[in-house]
């Protein structure tokens, strides 16, 4: 156990692509925590879609010995935060458990929507903040008119910013020094009852569920008997320790103020949630570490095995990610067109792609997936309120009172040009703008809009109609009503559950064109014209034709062309086996995201 | 064995669509494919009966010197009466005398390699004649009494495929082979990034069928159109799976099996370099139940369609209860006639055989 004077925690925070995973990198090297042999390039990444991606998925917390100028050695616990909007809860949680932080913001691009956005949930912890003004060695780097930008938008001064370069290394060894100095050691009674934040876990195949913490009171040793707050559920701990580069090191004991992991034979994640708090059985701490929400998905989609012997195989595989990902929820699923899957819960659309290519990569399965959700509420007129998972469910127009969508607060960050567009844009979301704030030449557009109109295109479309340079971040802030209908798509007379989207009224024709198109685009001819109708109720909104199949290959074929001809017809029949058959029509996997791909397109 | 594939690799130039197996002559190198040859023929020759049909193939046969025709066509093989003997040739490699040499050997049959009769076209394709050699050779070879076939394909960016196909009627070939230009993954024409034009393709072949059908040219397979009498034997006995003998560099034969659990046997020989170093055919046994699968996919292509019934008895397979369900379902689509024990395609199922023999495959897997 430490001396906590000569602890610091910190954390690294930045908008997406402003470098923290190199500085973190350059930081590790220049403290010796990693030799330069073993340096590997984003050492704290260490999924390979994280590295693939260049995003940090997971949290992840290292601890670095540090020798300052002042002769002292210093215990650095750094805390690296997952870097994308959808994981929003994830890093307020990491934030909780240290006293400072870097705020990373790029020479060149400035200020962001993220860096506002992280910057105040430092705030609200009352943290030291230290802005650093990365990526100095671009030759596009104005890093005194980003260091005036931070003091003007958030009131730090600019004499305290300090500029780096994650690629170069420069400025590394006044970041140290100022991590040192400006940031104040933890506090916390290494007596009292004990109380120790999970902002992370990961799961063990011998050692089950590892929480990581940080102990805020009390200490906590091998053989103690400790209680998960939420779930009430106790464990013994076997092992404790903290984080070293490239794996961990068993200690004796956590103190208040420490960072570290226990193991205490806990099975499942539910026990170990992130922002849950962990004390003693025998001793509780009086009062949990404020804040815990239980990991709450906010976007649906069905995932099915293309071959249905491989359910149990996806259930299993499921399950194995679920141990390390709180936030994953699923449940059993059964479509008329797809056969059975699984209904999954998501953070967001990142997390729903990532746990996809985790399914087909590491557990080799072949998916399809349907077009993501949101959560939809519904008020039946019998007064009851149902959670709508899939669009094929929401009930009966007759049976509905009300139909409540999700909302966010959004917030884009962009220079003035933009303005206009980007204003137009969230008008045709039917969002409400609540604010408007300038910081420099910079504007702040806050907003309040359905989630379900930022869920697919939007950052692609603000991208584009902002080359590149407005940002944004968002939060969900509740329901509100709303005037949406399920639009169901028919395919040659039947109805396709796996399609059947809901849409804004208004909206719902132009959405319905699109995806019919769109459908009798991906859906290959047939022996027969195939309709594709969208409809809302019984009345037809929408409708195109696949036409009929005329001629497949017209080549000669002889007696030495039999094997080859062979082996084409077998390809065509592997092709045909990703085919799903609705009725006597065979659609494609990509059918089932038409609605997203629909609206890519206006 | 009473058909027999001999394939001749030489050509004088390599077409930018051709992935078959073809070589420029070097220096020996027909001696040299001769002497192998006529080696290969005498170790086939004791046990054979005579031959029903036997068929020159390439590359391009009548590319070779006269005195290697002689040999080429003189290997010693037995001939039934009557026996239809087929040379693919080019344009530009006919003339009188040769076409009398030719006939003098034993060929009774041309299969020409025309393509088109539009100058434009023939250079896009990289050929090395021109329509007037077309005109002469083919009316040269109808002169000296042969029964001419000629190739055309359809389809072609820049064709009139109607000029064509009336081309072929007015000079009164009895039998066409007509078919769209694949481009073979790696070929020139690949490489240059020529696409194939399915709705091209299939005007083209609607139009085939109505000037030759006009010209009494039944469409008897699906790129062959042929006056009742004059279909290709040779081609008739892969269509129906038969069996027959290969010889030459890459020839592949398909042999009765002689072995317990097996229907057949195809051997498919090296290319040009390691058939003369006397590699061995490569063998792939055929067990009954891909034999049916082969036997569907080639039957399917004909206007004669498949003898499920002769299937059964020659493998000893149930395939009739298995298949039906299938085949009715594709007749319902107007593709497939089910007549006793026989599947038939129809005129428009000519143009779809793969989606007639994958349900069918599914339905025997």
């Amino acid at each position: 156990m430490t001396d906590r004077e000569r602890i610091r925690n910190f954390s690294i925070i930045a908008h997406v692509d402003h470098g923290k995973s190199t500085l973190a990198d350059r930081i590790l090297e220049a403290t010796r925590a990693v030799s330069e042999r073993e340096m590997r390039e984003q050492y704290l990444d260490q999924l390979e879609l994280e590295r693939e991606r260049g995003i940090t998925i997971k949290a992840a917390a290292v601890r670095l010995n540090y020798r300052a100028k002042d002769g002292v050695t210093y215990v650095l616990n750094l805390i690296d935060t997952p870097g994308h909007v959808d994981f929003h809860y994830e890093v307020s949680r990491a934030l909780a458990a240290v006293e400072g932080v870097l705020l990373v913001v790029d020479a060149s691009q400035g200020i962001e929507a993220q860096t506002i956005a992280n910057f105040f949930l430092a705030l609200e912890h009352d943290h030291a903040i230290i802005p650093v003004v990365n990526k100095i060695d671009l030759p596009s780097a104005r890093p005194e008119e980003v260091a005036l930008e931070i003091e003007e938008t958030f009131g730090i001064p600019a004499s305290e910013a300090i500029f780096a370069s994650g690629k170069t290394g420069e400025g590394v060894d006044a970041i140290l020094e100022a991590i040192v100095h400006r940031i104040p050691p933890p506090q916390g009674d290494p007596e009292a009852p004990l109380k120790a934040l999970i902002f992370d876990s990961v799961y063990d195949k011998y050692q089950g569920v590892v929480p990581y913490l940080r102990v805020f009171e009390g200490t906590v040793r091998p053989g103690d008997a400790i209680r998960i707050w939420s779930t009430g559920k106790t464990f013994e701990v076997t092992r404790v320790g903290v984080f070293r580069p490239g794996g961990i090191e068993a200690t004796e004991g956590l103190s208040a103020g420490e960072v570290g992991w226990l193991m205490a034979g806990i099975r499942e994640i539910g026990d170990a949630q992130v922002g849950d708090t962990i004390t003693h059985a025998h001793r509780p701490t009086d009062a949990p570490y404020p804040g815990f929400k239980p990991a709450k998905p906010v976007v649906f989609a069905g995932l099915f095995p293309v071959d249905s012997q491989e359910y149990n195989r996806l259930r299993d595989a499921l399950e194995k990610l679920k141990l390390n990902d709180a936030a994953l929820v699923f449940e059993p699923e059964s479509s008329d067109a797809l056969g059975f899957g699984f209904r999954v819960g998501f953070l967001g659309l990142l997390h729903a792609e990532i746990v996809q290519e985790r399914l087909e990569r590491e557990f080799g399965l072949e998916l399809i997936a349907t077009a993501p959700s949101v959560v939809y509420r519904v008020r039946t007129v019998d007064g009851e309120e149902v959670e709508i998972h899939n669009p094929s469910e929401l009930p009966d127009p007759t049976r509905i009172a009300e139909v409540l969508e999700p909302y966010v607060r959004l917030s884009v960050f962009t220079p003035e040009a933009y303005v206009g567009p980007i204003m137009q844009l969230l008008q045709e979301r039917r969002g409400r703008m609540i604010n408007m704030l300038y910081h420099g030449k910079r504007v702040e557009l806050v907003y309040e809009v359905p989630f379900a109109e930022i869920l697919y295109d939007f950052h692609d479309r603000l991208k584009s109609i902002s080359r590149g340079y407005a940002s944004m971040d968002y939060e969900q802030i509740g329901y509100r009503p709303g005037d949406l209908v399920k639009v169901d798509i028919l395919v040659h007379g039947q109805r396709v559950d796996a399609l059947a989207f809901i849409a804004h009224r208004e909206k719902a024709y132009r959405i319905a064109r699109q995806v019919v198109d769109k459908l009798a685009e991906v859906i290959p001819r047939q022996l027969f014209p195939v309709a594709v109708q969208a409809a809302i109720g019984s009345k037809i909104i929408a409708r195109a034709t696949v036409k009929a199949l005329r001629k497949d290959v017209l080549a000669k074929c002889y007696g030495g062309d039999v094997t080859r001809k062979k082996k084409l017809l077998e390809r065509q029949k592997e092709g045909k086996k990703r085919l799903k058959a609705i009725g006597q029509v065979e659609v494609p996997q990509e059918a089932f995201l038409a609605v997203l791909r629909a609206g890519r397109e206006d | 064995m009473t058909s027999l594939y001999v394939h001749v690799p030489f050509c004088p130039t390599i077409c930018p669509y051709c992935d078959f197996h073809a070589v420029r002559r070097t220096r020996g190198a027909v001696a040299a494919y001769l002497e192998r040859l006529e080696a290969e023929a005498r170790a086939l020759a004791p046990a054979r009966t005579p031959l029903r049909t036997l068929y020159y193939g390439g590359g391009t046969p009548s590319y070779l010197r006269e005195d290697e025709l002689v040999r080429l066509l003189s290997l010693g093989l037995p001939l039934e009466a009557g026996a239809e003997v087929t040379l693919e040739a080019n344009p530009g490699t006919l003339n009188r005398s040769r076409l009398a040499l030719l006939r003098s050997l034993g060929v009774n049959r041309l299969s020409i390699g025309v393509q088109s009769f539009q100058d434009p076209v023939l250079r896009g394709l990289g050929r090395a004649h021109r329509a007037r050699g077309a005109y002469r050779a083919i009316e040269e070879a109808l002169d000296a009494g042969f029964r001419v076939s000629i190739d055309l394909i359809l389809g072609l960016p820049g064709q009139d495929p109607e000029r064509d196909l009336k081309e072929a009627v007015r000079l009164g070939v009895g039998h066409v082979s007509a078919y769209t230009l694949i481009v073979e993954p790696g070929t020139p024409f690949a490489l240059a990034g020529l696409r194939e034009n399915p709705d091209r393709e299939a005007r083209a072949f609607a139009l085939a069928e109505a000037i030759l059908g006009e010209a009494g040219l039944v469409r008897y397979e699906v790129a062959n159109f042929a006056r009742p009498g004059e279909e290709a034997r040779h081609n008739q006995v892969y269509w129906r799976m038969g069996f027959w003998a290969g010889l030459g560099p890459s020839a592949a034969s398909h042999e009765p099996a002689g072995a317990p659990g097996l229907y057949a046997v195809r051997r498919t020989r090296p290319p040009l370099h390691r058939w003369l170093a006397g590699e061995p055919p490569a063998e792939e046994p055929i067990p009954p139940r891909e034999h049916v699968r082969e036997a569907l996919m080639m039957g399917l292509r004909t206007r004669e369609g498949v003898d499920v019934a002769g299937l059964e008895a020659a493998t000893g397979l149930k395939l009739w209860e298995r298949l039906r369900p299938a085949a009715e379902r594709l007749a319902e689509a107007g593709l497939l006639e089910v007549g006793k024990g026989r599947l038939v395609p129809t005129a428009g199922g000519l143009d779809l055989v793969h989606s007639l023999v994958l349900p069918l495959w599914e339905a025997l897997s």
